[in-house]
């Protein structure tokens, strides 16, 4: 058995008790953000391996998408999910996770795990997570909130046109930092992919929704309404009764400091120069 | 769903949390993971549910703050309770 320590956004995450063909997994997909084992974690989960398949939810004989069932209670968060279930501890947040699987299924059950223990983590730590697409022209950082269909993916491939570095079409985080906040990539991705790879934080310039029209533009967004989108767009913590309360003051709290704006935007790059115009970069003072 | 008994009482779902921005109400649906958004009307009657008031004495609370008559705000009101109603973010006491 080995464990391996995933680090991004600040945080990092030791798996203890994985086999062989579960850490060559999990070294495939998140090689870029592997630390030495030495360095102390934050959060710690312990895998346990258990062949008995019985035990758990079955493999269905086709594809399929299907949603991970989450249980709140005061003391953890109860997950389950195809070959494995897992058992959240909230305070300190550390986590257990039983497993059958050590194939390509195990990949995706240790992605789902890791998903919401992350979420916990960076809402612990004074962050938004959320359902957003978010990029960087190296100095700006911009995410667009918003749920499946919203044009995440389809905006990053644009973005990706651009030249523009794409943090992730799924989940970001927004961290406040000194009277602003910073823009965090998370290491999971829809369906534009890519490998996680370390991304320092960005300065957060634009906060936005999405809407699809022919012709690209910028529109204001009511507070009521930019905090509906962002607590819309917040997994796991916006179902979770000990936490609602604190993250709709949170994202109130945000949108007083960062006006949220919609981006209406057809399936083309003309966007950009929208986005570009709209947050350009201040002009440094002339002195004579 | 519909809301006949004009002296009835709502209360907001014991999942739902409330809040007023600017001059907007924003629900959240935390059962549901979903959020919904009321203009400045509907903030205005859900804060008369919050302290207890009937349908009846919502639509006189309206006509007194909102230049619009008594029909017009019974018809209003009972089309955003029964939306509320579907939605899961109030109930009946």
């Amino acid at each position: 058995m080995s464990a391996l320590t995933i680090e991004f956004a600040g945080s990092r995450y030791r798996f203890n008790g994985l086999n062989p063909e579960q850490a060559d997994l999990v070294r495939s997909r998140f090689q870029a953000l592997l630390c030495r084992d030495d360095a102390e974690p934050d959060v710690q989960i312990d895998i346990h391996f258990d062949p008995n398949s019985s035990a758990f939810m079955q493999r269905p004989a086709g594809p399929v998408e299907y949603p991970v069932a989450v249980v709140h209670s005061e003391e953890s968060i109860a997950v389950a999910g195809i070959g494995f279930r897992a058992n959240i501890d909230r305070s300190p947040l550390r986590a257990q996770m039983q497993t059958c699987r050590s194939d390509e299924w195990f990949g995706g059950a240790f992605e789902n795990v890791f998903r919401i223990i992350a979420c916990y983590r960076l809402f612990g730590q004074g962050a938004l997570v959320m359902h957003s697409a978010a990029f960087t022209d190296g100095e700006r950082g911009f995410l667009f909130c918003g749920r499946s269909g919203a044009g995440k993916t389809t905006l990053c491939g644009l973005a990706d046109e651009l030249d523009l570095d794409i943090l992730s079409d799924e989940l970001n985080a927004i961290m406040p930092s000194i009277g602003s906040f910073e823009l965090l990539a998370m290491p999971f991705a829809g369906d534009f992919g890519g490998e996680p790879r370390p991304h320092p934080p960005y300065p957060l310039t634009g906060l936005l929704g999405l809407s699809q029209a022919p012709e690209p533009l910028l529109s204001p967004c009511s507070k009521a309404e930019a905090v509906s989108r962002i607590v819309a767009s917040c997994p796991y913590v916006n179902s979770d009764p000990t936490l609602v309360d604190a993250l709709t003051a949170r994202a109130a709290g945000l949108v007083e400091q960062q006006p949220v704006r919609i981006l209406s935007f057809a399936r083309d790059t003309r966007f950009w120069r929208v986005l570009d115009h709209e947050y350009r970069r201040p002009i440094p003072a002339v002195s004579s | 769903m519909s809301t006949e008994d004009q002296s009835q009482r709502y209360r907001l779902d014991p999942h739902a949390r409330f809040r007023v921005m600017d001059d907007e109400g924003v629900f959240v649906l935390q059962e549901a993971g979903e959020v919904l958004v009321v203009n400045g009307v509907g903030a205005f009657i859900v804060e008369q549910l919050k302290a207890e008031r009937s349908v009846d004495e919502v639509v006189t609370a309206i006509t007194d703050r909102y230049a619009v008559d008594a029909e017009r705000a019974r018809a209003d009101a009972q089309s955003l309770l029964d939306a509320l109603l579907e939605a899961g973010a109030i109930s009946q006491t």
